[in-house]
């Protein structure tokens, strides 16, 4: 009997600089939070794999800069994706500002087949701070900006205290498996999620 | 001359916290040749360059004047380093005053500069200037391009960039991070370094990673033993930051990213010299896993190979930089890869592979994954 193939999902974190990408990614994977994050230079991956109705998938998450600069050094890191998250920050008008030239340069970038019927998703981050009273964008604006790019879901999150963030990202495997398109990814390593858990149980012991 | 056995032991040495005694003899000979190097009133630079690559042993206090010397912060000349030094320190005070001026500071001085004109003419004096005498291009509201106020809101933009990094830069190391006055002060300095330096070069102003790139040079001179460098430890960083940067600052450059001299190139460049050097690892890389070169290799140039190890680890690594003769750059830069990987992941890496995981996932799973199906060397 032929072993079922696993779905792998190519799902890539856009956004402004300091937004939370790295720090939703491991509240996602790792469920852990940290302050300590270094910024992301160039691009990370973490893969999770995820249950959805009767099917395994492997999420392959990348983690991408959040300055400007590194954009125009994105299609490598963009080719093959099944879903973009933008990411933007509350308290911060600028990150939403920010969010249509993301949207352009992923779809200049990627390259997908049909950009209008490609999945997007936006996630406002750090709802928690200041019990949100530094809150500048409110949802509404932000469900208004969603519904302008073609009705893309929306998920208020806080990487920080785990809020909506295994939620957001289920929706996200969700969207990119019914997506999915047959192509071949960039990158992908057989028994790579094995070698992802074994880092991880060594966690805090490997230095 | 030290001979290939003592130069593992070195390498043993830094990546496996060995005690051997041999180790540490070979560590005090090193110490040794530096100190008398060092002590010459005109420092052979091809003599200094040859040991220092080797790794400079860390008990010794004096990796901050050899980086200097590597750098060309210093004059191999011994008596001219007093002067120099002055020189170059006034000038970063310099910068500083001139560069750090908040806006209505400038205008204040502006208007000041009015006043005194004003009071040439007429004897009376006068305190307030009247609303038309505020020339248009400098009230805060302006959109002229020129207004200071608006390269204020410009360079506000840079500010917070650089704010953000610096905080997060070693967040793992108190020296750079936590509530100490230590850590603050640190801060600060990075802070108004990367600031300096991106008002003075407006073609590249910051770019994230380059906090990454200035952390080393800070913590060594910061911590020279000689106390009068210690304080003197930002205007010289700055200096030695510029000397760093000017032999890669195009990767920095957006505008150049598809140029010769551009990142994309040097990525390459990296690769071709991994097919020459290790053909089997490059076309199992390359062709077997089609990894491009940029998920790997764009952290590792542009970082100088900063957040793939702990900070001990690539302090000795740029020992090995900074002593190439042609600078952390060109053909160079590979070769001090290559001959990391050749001496320091093969041989010693193994020991600790899980920690370099820990550290850069992706590095970490393309090394295991590819070395674990090519065999270990």
């Amino acid at each position: 009997m032929e072993m079922p193939r696993r779905a792998l999902l190519k799902v890539i974190v856009l956004g402004d600089s300091g937004v939370g990408k790295t720090s939703l990614m491991n509240q996602y994977v790792y469920k852990k939070f940290s302050q300590q994050y270094k910024a992301t230079i160039g691009a990370d991956f973490v893969t999770k794999e995820v249950q959805i109705d009767a099917k395994l998938v492997t999420l392959q998450i990348w983690d991408t800069a959040g300055q400007e600069r590194f954009q125009s050094l994105g299609s490598a890191f963009y080719r093959g994706a099944d879903c973009c998250v933008l990411v933007y920050d509350v308290n911060i008008q600028k990150s939403f500002e920010i969010l249509n030239n993301w949207h352009k340069e992923f779809v200049k970038q990627a390259d997908p087949v049909d950009p209008e019927a490609f999945p997007f998703i936006l996630f406002g981050n750090k709802i928690d701070v200041d019990g949100g009273s530094s809150r500048v964008v409110s949802e509404k604006t932000a469900r208004e900006w969603c519904a302008s790019r073609g009705d893309i879901p929306y998920f208020e999150t806080s990487a920080k205290e785990g809020y909506n963030v295994h939620e957001a990202f289920l929706c996200v495997a969700k969207m990119a498996l019914a997506g999915e398109h047959e192509q071949e990814h960039d990158i992908y390593f057989p028994g790579i999620s094995e070698t992802v858990s074994e880092v991880e149980q060594r966690g805090g012991c490997a230095c | 001359m030290l001979s290939k056995q003592e130069l593992k032991s070195e390498s043993a040495e830094s990546w496996g916290h060995g005690s051997l005694p041999f180790v540490l003899e070979d560590d005090i000979s090193k110490q040794a040749l530096l100190l008398t190097e060092l002590s010459k009133k005109v420092i052979n630079m091809g003599q200094l360059r040859r040991i220092a690559s080797q790794g400079i042993p860390d008990g010794a206090g004096i990796r901050s004047t050899v980086w200097k010397l590597l750098l060309g912060y210093l004059a191999p000349d011994r008596s001219l380093w007093s002067s120099e030094l002055a020189k170059k320190r006034s000038q970063y005070k310099h910068f500083k005053e001139e560069l750090l001026m908040n806006p209505s500071e400038i205008a204040r001085r502006l208007e000041k500069t009015t006043v005194l004109n004003n009071d040439n003419g007429k004897s009376e004096s006068r305190c307030v200037l009247s609303r038309s005498e505020i020339t248009h291009g400098e009230h805060p509201l302006s959109l002229g391009k020129s207004s200071v106020w608006n390269q204020f809101f410009q360079d506000s933009e840079i500010i917070e960039q650089i704010d953000r990094d610096v905080k997060r830069t070693h967040p793992d190391l108190h020296f750079f991070s936590g509530d100490s006055s230590l850590a603050k002060s640190n801060q600060d300095a990075l802070r108004t370094i990367l600031t300096v330096f991106a008002k003075l070069n407006p073609g590249i102003r910051y770019v994230q990673g380059m906090n990454e790139i200035l952390a080393p040079l800070f913590y060594i001179l910061k911590n020279d033993p000689d106390e009068e460098m210690a304080a003197c430890a930002e205007a010289d960083t700055f200096f030695c930051f510029v000397e760093l940067l000017s032999g890669f600052r195009d990767h920095f450059c957006q505008q150049l990213d598809n140029s010769v001299v551009g990142i994309r190139s040097t990525i390459t460049r990296l690769s071709q010299l991994l097919k020459e050097h290790d053909e089997e690892l490059w076309r199992h890389l390359e062709i077997t896993t089609k990894v491009n070169p940029q998920f790997y290799a764009f952290r590792w140039i542009t970082l100088l190979l900063t957040q793939e190890f702990n900070f001990a680890d690539s302090l000795h690594i740029w020992d090995t930089l900074l002593s190439d003769p042609e600078g952390p750059q060109g053909s160079s830069l590979y070769h001090s890869l290559a001959k990391y990987f050749d001496e320091h992941l093969y041989l010693y890496g193994w020991k600790r592979w899980h920690t370099f995981g820990k550290m850069a996932p992706l590095w970490f799973h393309l090394l295991a994954t590819s070395l674990f199906n090519i065999g270990l060397k």
